[in-house]
């Protein structure tokens, strides 16, 4: 294998910390916030991600295979979550501890609950609304009820952070910069 | 007793209080954060203390008590929600003589003395635990989950296993004094 290139192109209202390991052929899009101590591996692929999302501490971003990983826009991606899924749609939320394999794609508006556990050996795909929730990963569809305040929730968070984040931590920038 | 547990004094600070502070773990906007003296923090702990309450003025996020242990891998950040149309992150409160287990993520609201957290939980936002409350290993507190006093927590969700005998308190105190001072630099 081709020894990895790293390539960084980070928006310029992206907020990157400092404390963050990037590897490989990484897109961040605008308004984008990674939280320290995040990861983001391109081993294989490229990872574009879109803007608005919220990467917070501990989490994972893996791209093990050679096609573009594509990571949309207002995601959310709590707490030592681990993502290896190819594609990524807009609004779906990651909770603390989640585990993604690289055989699923992800749809938009889902949610993986705290902990759970998404390993399937046959690829698939999460269509839209599905939350996976309990240990076992069982799955339910959302009627998206409360999807205003939900969105509204996480555009006022991500503005919150790239308020307050840069007023106390160190921020990467891109190679353009 | 048993035996001492070392660490190599190159890697702790200790304050005039007692703290011990790691300095592998990652502590973000350290003065929001108030310790209350003989509290550990262990290596690759991550404590957010950047993460504060909006408006004018100082604001404490994140406040530990006496004889606390924040393990290895342990994250601590304040809860978030939007009240009243405005969105902010709300302190964090812990009492004294309380132990977090390693790679425990924790975002409660408050919790109470003498609490026992285990390894690898998952605490929800604003989670509210009450004294001498025991947590066991691998659980996972959903989000608001009020933990009543001298009760043992355990599994995914959360859910209530069995009440602990009143001797808790003294067991604990004694417990996380008995850590702290088995916690020695080992010179060299």
């Amino acid at each position: 294998m081709a020894p990895i290139r790293d390539k960084f192109t980070i928006h310029s209202k992206a907020i990157v910390c400092q404390d963050v390991e990037l590897k490989g052929d990484i897109t961040i899009g605008s308004g984008t916030i990674v939280h320290p101590k995040a990861t983001i591996f391109a081993i294989a692929g490229p990872i574009v991600i879109g803007s608005s999302c919220i990467i917070e501490e501990g989490a994972i971003i893996v791209n093990r295979r050679k096609e573009v990983m594509r990571i949309g826009d207002d995601n959310l991606f709590e707490i030592g979550c681990r993502i290896e899924s190819p594609t990524v749609g807009d609004f779906n939320t990651i909770s603390t501890r989640a585990r993604v394999h690289h055989t699923v794609r992800i749809g938009s508006y889902c949610v993986v609950g705290a902990g759970c556990l998404l390993v399937p050996t046959e690829d698939e795909i999460l269509d839209d609304y599905t939350v996976v929730y309990g240990p076992a990963a069982e799955r339910r569809k959302w009627s998206g009820r409360g999807k205003v305040q939900e969105a509204d929730l996480r555009r006022k968070h991500a503005e919150y952070l790239r308020e307050m984040l840069p007023k106390f931590n160190r921020l990467r920038r891109g190679d353009g910069t | 007793m048993d035996p001492p547990i070392y660490y190599s004094k190159a890697e702790f600070i200790e304050t005039d209080t007692g703290n011990k502070v790691s300095r592998r773990a990652t502590i973000a906007g350290p003065q929001n954060i108030i310790l209350g003296g003989k509290t550990i923090i262990s290596s690759g702990a991550i404590i957010r203390g950047d993460l504060r309450r909006t408006g004018p003025g100082h604001a404490v996020v994140i406040s530990l008590g006496r004889y606390c242990l924040v393990g290895e891998g342990c994250v601590m950040r304040p809860p978030y929600k939007t009240y009243r149309g405005n969105f902010n992150y709300y302190p964090m409160k812990i009492g004294d003589h309380v132990h977090i287990g390693a790679n425990s993520v924790v975002e409660a609201a408050t919790i109470g003395n003498h609490v026992e957290i285990g390894k690898n939980c998952v605490i929800g936002k604003f989670t509210i635990i009450k004294d001498c409350a025991k947590i066991a290993d691998n659980t996972i507190v959903p989000p608001n989950t009020v933990i009543p006093a001298l009760s043992l927590f355990a599994g995914s969700p959360g859910r209530f296993i069995e009440d602990l005998p009143e001797s808790t308190q003294e067991m604990v105190e004694a417990q996380t004094k008995q850590f702290y001072t088995r916690f020695q630099p080992l010179e060299r």
